[in-house]
């Protein structure tokens, strides 16, 4: 990142012009118009400099039977512009069952398309979820191994004819969980198929391209619902077969340097637990926050990706 | 993160909370014409973006019922650099007209987006 004073310093115009088209920032999940906010269920499909924290989760009774809150936090780091890294954990409360830290997540993550007139952007990431690392309630998972791809598609390129339709976006995500052994101690843990999409509304979009918004609180909303499920493929225990899952409606307010969602949190039936539950997550956006020290990729060179450009 | 403390957890939250000279990326506010509004006959298009904009860096252009309009040179307000303003060369006959503008924010984000406004006879 320039300094002001060098910006604008005469005779640097033209190189700054060309270093700025060619090498553009890449904040949270923006390709085109379109800015995909940070959501819940499913991860977004852009690569970012993020700090989530706090993530909240609460369910009046889980899939075991028990009420659960957890409270944790994700940081994502950008090594290039389009791969980022990230590490999460947080700490859970059960009642009855006690308190435990949960395992340790990392992520790599790298975001390959971005075809800026369709909206449409694709990123695919490998996530860890070390077992070893937690404590308390949470202790007994084994390492669990999860490929991950994620792609988002706005509304936007629909014809004006369609204008209130274009503020629409969807987003979806599918990935497998493989747990590093099958059976730990004296439990199994399944191979499992994950796989979500969420429908979103975004109203800084309608304000920006469809039509005026007076309201200043209105106009950053995202009314979102997710959907999202797991289904397990491998190693499952007799009775634990079924797809398990959760239906979250929500809204999302984007601020210009921060985002806070809040959905509820529906069981789709009684193995993925009992009664609707609240989710909530604050999100820094860094690369805004702090564009020119940990906001910034460590490398400025963006990776291989896919634009539609000849 | 590894077992974040409190104390961490708060020192983070202060000094992201106390950044002052921060930017973000540019996203449209209002405009004038109006997003979706009809007007008499401008003449000027002014953006008006959360944060400040490169000018030189930005593009505005806006195509209507005979073809591109002319317009001048894109500049920002001399009190607020948030706002992009650029004149129209021509009076604009009565049609609808679409504005496709793509902005540079001061730390380089890229933003960019579409909208129409109707001229009335």
């Amino acid at each position: 990142m320039r300094t002001p004073e060098i910006r604008l310093t005469a005779g640097a115009f033209a190189g700054a012009a060309a270093a700025l088209w060619l090498t553009p920032a890449f904040p949270h999940a923006v390709c085109g118009s379109r800015i995909f906010p940070t959501t819940l269920a499913i991860d977004d499909p852009g690569v970012t400099d993020e700090l989530t924290l706090p993530a909240v989760n609460w369910l009046p009774k889980n899939s075991d039977g028990v009420q659960e809150l957890d409270i944790g936090g994700e940081w994502a780091k950008t090594i290039f512009p389009n791969f980022a890294i990230s590490v999460g954990s947080g700490a859970t409360w059960l009642h009855p069952g006690g308190f435990g830290w949960d395992s340790v997540e990392t992520e790599a993550k790298y975001q390959f398309m971005c075809i800026p007139q369709l909206e449409f952007m694709a990123s695919a990431g490998f996530s860890v979820e070390w077992g070893g690392s937690a404590t308390g309630s949470q202790i007994g998972e084994p390492n669990m191994y999860s490929p991950v791809l994620d792609v988002g598609l706005g509304f936007g390129a629909l014809p004006q004819s369609l204008n209130l339709m274009r503020p629409f976006a969807i987003t979806g995500e599918i990935s497998t969980t493989t747990p590093g052994q099958a059976v730990w101690g004296e439990e199994m843990f399944p191979t499992a198929f994950n796989w979500g999409f969420s429908l979103q509304y975004s109203l800084p979009y309608y304000n920006a391209n469809v039509s005026e918004i007076g309201n200043e609180f209105l106009k950053h909303l995202i009314p979102t619902v997710e959907f999202a499920f797991s289904t397990p493929t491998a190693h499952a225990e007799e009775g634990t077969w079924g797809t398990t899952g959760a239906i979250q409606p929500g809204v999302v307010y984007m601020a210009d340097k921060w985002q806070i969602a809040v959905e509820a949190m529906i069981p789709i039936n009684g193995p993925s637990g009992h009664g609707a539950g609240v989710v909530a997550s604050l999100d820094l956006f860094l690369d805004d926050i702090f564009p020119n020290t940990i906001g910034k990729p460590i490398f400025s060179q963006t990776l291989p990706m896919f634009t539609g450009a000849r | 993160m590894t077992r974040i403390s409190m104390t961490t957890i708060a020192a983070s939250l202060a000094l992201i909370c106390g950044a002052t000279s921060a930017f973000a990326h540019a996203q449209l506010e209002k405009a004038t014409p109006a997003v979706g509004g009809t007007v008499a006959g401008p003449s000027e298009i002014r953006l008006e973006f959360s944060e400040g904009v490169e000018p030189k860096f930005s593009k505005v252009s806006v195509a209507g019922p005979a073809g591109a309009v002319s317009l001048g040179a894109a500049k920002t307000e001399p009190s607020n650099q948030a706002v992009l303003i650029v004149p129209i060369s021509k009076p604009l006959s009565a049609g609808v007209y679409k504005v496709h503008w793509q902005a540079v924010s001061v730390d380089t984000h890229h933003t960019q987006g579409t909208f129409e406004f109707t001229v009335k006879p």
